[in-house]
């Protein structure tokens, strides 16, 4: 089988996929022989996209001109388009104060320079672009990533779970953080794959890969509130990577 | 008639920034630094945000600095609510500081510098000239990545460090494949310097850094109460604003700092350049090659950069022996009652001085933050010295000017998502 050529590229974000990326130093070396990497700024000298590519890796949300710029032209000349992180599939931190005024928010920061920045609400990929797969986490989990690099190998893409960490914890007997130590541990709600390593240290799950499918957000809420959280703290921790909940969701 | 030539992006560097050259004919008229990453405005993300919260959005600002933003976050925050952490917490956040310097450097290094001293264009061909050295560097980097992930819980964006103590902490078998990884990664970090010495610019040099660190006073090399400048003086780090006063200059998205009418520099260089004292084999390194480093201009500071891979492994390993001896159990972490007040911490991030400072209310809910980040604090001489560059080479055609100017940009390793959040 031809050498697969991928894209390794980044938006609006923190590099933390990108770092991901290059955190799989014993596989490195032999990633760099069996694909061919066409457009990597991170990591390459070479600056154009030349194409075409098979595969794109981008993390980020989009927020500014620039970025919808990268995004279409990688998705123009890419087979398939990885959403790389929970930034690009959900908009991640950056999207946290979407529901206020972006404008302020600038301001707040540059005062009257923030005329002349363009910038928007940041937004997930599947806003402006079709995606082909996602590879959630913030960060993803290094063995995800190269699952899915072995996967494209053999001309196929794996299949990631579809249940919440809360299975993963329980499979590991952590003590529940949520039931028994009454914090607020979003494992109920948020999609596996990690194997709840946050739990198994004794911090409670943050939500960083964004929702599970079904997640029975009304439940979750309505527990937190008879532990005595506000609306507002269960809200707020909710909207870190995830400005979108629907609080009256039960499936 | 007037040509203009963009660099854009600059390749193997964090962030997206870009430089425009303007000349007249073979003249330089004009040359800029722009740091055109998005904003993303966490200064203004926090506001509203409890203070156990802050360590955990503000990790994010960037991957690669990470675990020092959370530290630099856990220390500002701790100093405004009066809450001291034990000596285990102490020990367990130098030594995952210590991590994250290793992975940062060795990152830097070997895998965006590396190219550039071979002659090719990234890792496909480091993968064919250079593959001992590219798999050397890459093993200290995963050591790095062993003590942030063991010691943090999560390999990006540690989890386990919070306000007042810790999570879990490491226990006896974890340590020990530490220590057993660090004491082979020893000796590559001294290889790792050979190979940094063995390449070392030698045309004329540039402008003078003028250097800014932490200063400090403990064992620590990173965490201090001070800054300290060149020209001797030291500042107390809630007294930062009296020198570092950001402003927004230009089409940047990042804002500048000047230190006494000065672009500052920070790093590597910077630390060693002021007096960061070093354990005995990092020590020896350091002084087997002073000239190089002592009054060097910028370009010298990956070899700095190696000489501190060298002292991070060392004092990883005191470390680890304390935590082996002391046999820690689990401790609670101090109690936190939120009160208003500010806080502001200095640390050294792998890049430079990271300063962060919060105010909260009666709630603990934070009211202000502001963070200087070592690459926002590094543009005006990051500018400056691609001025006195392109204007050098002059005549010089497009490729060889974007190489030269490029691998400039690189010595400073900017983390450009840093330097604008």
């Amino acid at each position: 089988m031809k050498k697969p050529t991928i894209a390794i590229a980044g938006l609006t974000a923190c590099s933390g996929c990108q770092l991901t990326f290059l955190n799989c130093e014993e596989e490195l070396p032999e990633i760099a022989q069996r694909f061919v990497v066409d457009y990597f700024p991170m990591g390459l000298t070479e600056r154009l996209m030349t194409g075409p590519i098979d595969v794109a890796f981008v993390e980020g949300a989009i927020s500014t001109p620039d970025d919808l710029e990268t995004i279409i032209k990688l998705r123009s000349c890419s087979r398939l388009l990885v959403a790389f992180g929970t930034c690009a599939l959900w908009g991640g931190i950056a999207a946290m104060k979407n529901d206020e005024s972006r404008k302020q928010l600038a301001e707040a920061i540059y005062g009257p320079a923030a005329a002349s920045l363009m910038t928007f609400n940041p937004q997930p990929f599947h806003r402006f672009v079709k995606v082909d797969f996602a590879i959630t986490g913030c960060p993803p989990e290094k063995g995800e990533l190269l699952t899915t690099l072995a996967a494209l190998l053999r001309g196929t893409l794996p299949v990631f779970p579809h249940y919440p960490v809360c299975t993963e914890c329980r499979n590991r007997e952590n003590l529940c953080l949520l039931i028994e130590c009454n914090e607020i541990c979003l494992g109920p709600l948020i999609q596996a794959g990690c194997n709840a390593r946050c739990p198994a240290v004794g911090i409670k799950c943050e939500g960083c890969r964004g929702p599970v499918t079904e997640a029975n957000v009304a439940a979750e809420t309505d527990l937190l509130l008879s532990k005595g959280f506000s609306r507002e703290e269960i809200v707020s921790r909710m909207q870190r990577f995830y400005p979108e909940w629907n609080y009256e969701q039960r499936s | 008639m007037s040509n203009v030539l963009e660099i854009s992006p600059i390749t193997r560097v964090e962030g997206h920034g870009r430089i425009k050259i303007v000349r007249t004919a073979d003249k330089v008229e004009k040359v800029t630094l722009s740091l055109y990453e998005s904003p993303r405005f966490f200064e203004a993300l926090l506001k509203g945000k409890s203070y156990a919260e802050l360590p955990e959005i503000i990790c994010r600002i960037c991957s690669l600095c990470s675990t020092v933003h959370r530290i630099c976050a856990l220390q500002a925050i701790e100093k405004a609510m009066h809450v001291e952490v034990s000596l285990q917490t102490r020990l367990y956040r130098e030594l995952i500081l210590n991590g994250g310097h290793i992975q940062s450097h060795a990152l830097h290094l070997f895998c965006l510098v590396l190219p550039d001293l071979f002659n090719v264009s990234g890792l496909s061909g480091l993968t064919g000239q250079a593959q001992e050295e590219l798999k050397r560097g890459l093993r200290i980097k995963a050591t790095g990545n062993l003590i942030q992930e063991t010691v943090g819980g999560r390999l990006i964006h540690p989890v386990t460090l919070i306000p007042g103590g810790m999570g879990k902490p490491v226990n006896k078998e974890g340590l020990s494949k530490l220590k057993e990884n660090l004491q082979n990664t020893m000796p590559e970090t001294l290889r790792a310097f050979e190979l940094f010495s063995s390449f070392h610019p030698n045309d004329e040099k540039l402008a003078k850094p003028n250097y800014l660190a932490v200063r400090s006073e403990t064992k620590s090399l990173f965490l201090g109460d001070a800054l300290a400048m060149e020209n001797g003086e030291t500042v107390p780090a809630e007294l930062y604003l009296k020198i570092l006063c950001e402003q927004v200059i230009g089409e940047n998205n990042a804002k500048t700092t000047l230190v006494n009418g000065e672009p500052p520099t920070v790093g590597a260089l910077a630390r060693l350049n002021l007096g960061m004292r070093l354990p005995p084999m990092a020590n020896t390194a350091f002084q087997e090659r002073r000239l190089s480093l002592k009054g060097a201009d910028i370009r010298a500071n990956n070899l700095a950069q190696a000489v501190e891979l060298i002292f991070a492994v060392e004092r990883s390993l005191e470390i680890v022996d304390i935590l082996l001896d002391a046999s820690f159990i689990r401790e609670e972490p101090a109690r936190i009652v939120p009160r208003s007040g500010m806080g502001s911490a200095a640390v050294e991030a792998p890049r430079g001085v990271l300063v962060q400072s919060y105010g909260f209310d009666s709630r603990g809910i934070c009211t202000q933050a502001d963070i200087i980040t070592p690459t926002a604090i590094n543009q005006a001489a990051m500018e400056r010295d691609l001025v006195t560059l392109a204007k050098r080479m002059e005549g010089a055609d497009d490729e060889e000017l974007t190489k030269a100017l490029e691998q400039l940009v690189r010595a400073y390793d900017p983390c450009i998502s840093c330097a604008v959040h």
